[in-house]
């Protein structure tokens, strides 16, 4: 029935419907997130019997000083800088080629989505051996246009964009699929009607694509930022279980497993997680605040 | 400014002809409508004109101008489409400026021109808004107040009205007419309404099959139609189709015989079968029997059954309703004999006094 009221029971037989994915989130998202929280407080802690015995200030305190924690954010901030921008621009231009192939369009459409389906760990395989100083297909095609080879893998200045270069390429697949999708929502009419208004082709792309592709754009960012901030796994494949060279490439994430698999610290790692976490929440709320102005939906 | 096709053909397969040596001739501030079937070729037409598409072979000039060659923005043509194509992120004013701003006017000028014809399209009062936020029919103003803002050399409509409901869909027709009336612009409207067509044009060319079936005013389409075609196409309710054999009977000695002879088809405009008392330049009189009788509003419907063939009438008000059988007149306006071919051989300015 269309005018049905709400009552007590239809309510709880709306909840029952609700509960197995409610059971599932409650025990595997929500629960280790305040847990986690609550264990940044704790300063002294008996892990194998789960007794807390002080709780305090000091694993946020020990942060702050620590110069590891201050390189892992650096770093951080420098790889979603590194990554992000070049991500969104690399893979909007490869879609707008793609969108204009009349012809086994499809064919490079999957060739650019394999990355995406590719685990992180043959990836980083295949890189290592791409960076690899001394017969390495990077170094290779350097020497071609002559420049001197690169420790890509091995020199501090150089593990971080190494690290970069290989993440923006494994993030390209999924965006080009999404900024496809986002090309082919917007109404042909519209380019015509701009042709007709004078428009050229820039003008077409400054005027047209990018503000009707913006929530497309703003999803790619959003989506690009939260997994950057996160990034793990490349470094731990790249550089194979370290975190580069003299620590180049030490994130926060990877200064959280150094700090809880290895060195048992677990307040401090779960400290690390929780200014990770409000990093994320301000660099997000910030770009919603900026989409309000910019984002045309 | 005047436009003229000299035969063009377009083909975008090259195989297959979607128009065939079109020939016709625009005049200078008049506004025309392109009228006909879906995918009789009113559209590609009119993208032709616009430069959106490019002839296949033939001749498109404006004025003296050979303008087959041009881009739409050379041509200067100012275009409102069917579902508007305002540009969703622009305020009002900001898409009636679109195209200043594209041709590189200052801001000062372009904030001028656009209020100016925002009042001409009676869109002043809702220049901040963006397009989401009107209704149909102010974007449809937004979109030609956008299409006029360059002062195009030709305004070219593509079905604007069939997003509107019935009401507004008058209204916007009377006021792209007044519209046009005031700017002067030559204009060329899309529609598969003919009824559409009848109210706003100076002249109708009824497109099907990739040909022109006919290029005239409006009057001359509806009382001297060239074809079976453009015969059923205008009118409402339908003009009565029937095989002239069944009237040959009654025609003879009425129409010449060697045009009888010739006569494939009958076509009977519902008004021209009246009641013999109402007659006015009869024809002939007929017999039949009442099928039917429907009174809606204002109009009223017969339905007449003639020789087993069922004519419609809209001129039987009068008739009382426990009528069974009548005589009733043929009318000789609105009454046509086509040949094997579709072609008119009888009625209209032909044989009309």
């Amino acid at each position: 029935m269309l005018n049905e009221k709400p009552t007590w029971k239809s309510s709880i037989k709306g909840w029952l419907y609700l509960l197995p994915m409610l059971a599932i989130s409650l025990t595997f998202n929500i629960y280790p997130i305040i847990k986690s929280f609550l264990m940044s407080f704790y300063t002294k802690y008996d892990f194998y019997n789960d007794i807390v015995s002080a709780y305090g200030f000091s694993n946020f305190t020990y942060l702050w000083n620590d110069p590891d924690f201050h390189l892992a954010v650096r770093n951080t901030l420098i790889f979603v800088i590194g990554v992000v921008p070049l991500n969104v621009i690399i893979s909007l231009a490869i879609a707008l080629m793609l969108n204009k192939i009349k012809y086994v369009a499809s064919a490079f459409r999957t060739i650019y989505f394999l990355p995406f389906v590719t685990s992180t760990v043959a990836i980083a395989q295949v890189w290592n051996w791409i960076y690899n100083a001394d017969y390495g297909l990077l170094n290779y095609l350097l020497g071609l246009v002559g420049i001197n080879p690169i420790n890509w893998l091995n020199d501090p200045n150089w593990a971080m964009p190494a690290l970069i270069i290989m993440s923006i390429w494994k993030g390209l697949g999924f965006n080009i699929v999404l900024f496809l999708v986002g090309l082919n929502n917007i109404n042909t009419r519209y380019y015509q009607a701009a042709e007709i208004d004078g428009a050229n082709s820039w003008h077409q792309f400054t005027n047209v694509t990018i503000p009707l592709l913006s929530p497309m754009t703003f999803l790619v960012t959003v989506n690009g930022v939260i997994g950057s901030f996160k990034v793990f796994d490349e470094i731990f494949a790249l550089f194979q279980g370290s975190s580069g060279p003299s620590k180049s490439a030490l994130t926060i994430v990877y200064y959280l497993y150094e700090k809880f698999y290895t060195e048992w610290k677990y307040g401090i790692a779960a400290a690390s997680g929780v200014v990770l976490f409000f990093l994320i929440l301000i660099v997000t709320l910030l770009q919603l605040w900026y989409s309000r102005k910019h984002v045309h939906y | 400014m005047q436009v003229t096709f000299k035969d063009v053909t377009l083909s975008y397969d090259g195989k297959r002809e979607i128009l065939k040596h079109l020939n016709f001739v625009i005049q200078e501030g008049t506004l025309v409508c392109l009228l006909g079937p879906s995918g009789g070729g009113k559209s590609t037409t009119l993208n032709l004109i616009s430069g959106l598409l490019a002839p296949t072979a033939g001749h498109i000039f404006f004025g003296d101008k050979d303008v087959t060659k041009e881009d739409a923005l050379a041509r200067k043509v100012g275009m409102v489409f069917q579902n508007y194509a305002l540009y969703p992120h622009l305020s009002v004013q900001k898409n009636i400026e679109f195209p200043l701003k594209m041709a590189g006017l200052s801001r000062g000028d372009r904030a001028k021109k656009a209020k100016e014809l925002a009042a001409l399209v009676h869109v002043d009062d809702q220049l901040d808004k963006k397009p989401g936020e009107l209704s149909g029919g102010q974007q449809q103003r937004v979109a030609i107040a956008r299409a006029l803002a360059k002062e195009p050399s030709i305004l070219l409509l593509d079905e604007p009205l069939s997003n509107l409901d019935a009401r507004l869909r008058i209204e916007m027709r009377e006021e792209i007419r007044r519209i046009q009336r005031e700017t002067g612009v030559t204009t060329v409207f899309v529609t598969h309404d003919q009824d559409e067509a009848m109210h706003i044009s100076d002249k109708i060319m009824v497109l099907h099959d990739g040909h022109i079936q006919q290029y005239s005013t409006p009057t001359t389409l509806y009382a001297d139609p060239e074809n079976l075609f453009v015969a059923q196409f205008i009118g409402e309710p339908v003009i009565n189709s029937v095989p002239a054999s069944a009237l040959s009977h009654d025609l003879a000695g009425v129409v010449p015989a060697d045009i009888l002879s010739q006569a494939q088809t009958a076509g009977i405009r519902p008004e021209a079968l009246t009641l013999p008392q109402r007659a006015l330049n009869p024809l002939t009189t007929l017999h039949g029997k009442v099928v039917e009788f429907d009174q809606f509003g204002r109009e009223s419907t017969a339905k007449l059954d003639y020789n087993n063939l069922q004519l419609i009438s809209t001129e039987m008000g009068q008739l009382s309703h426990d009528t069974k059988e009548l005589d009733f007149t043929l009318e000789k306006k609105g009454f046509f004999l086509f040949d094997a071919n579709g072609k008119r051989i009888f009625g209209g300015d032909d044989h009309a006094e």
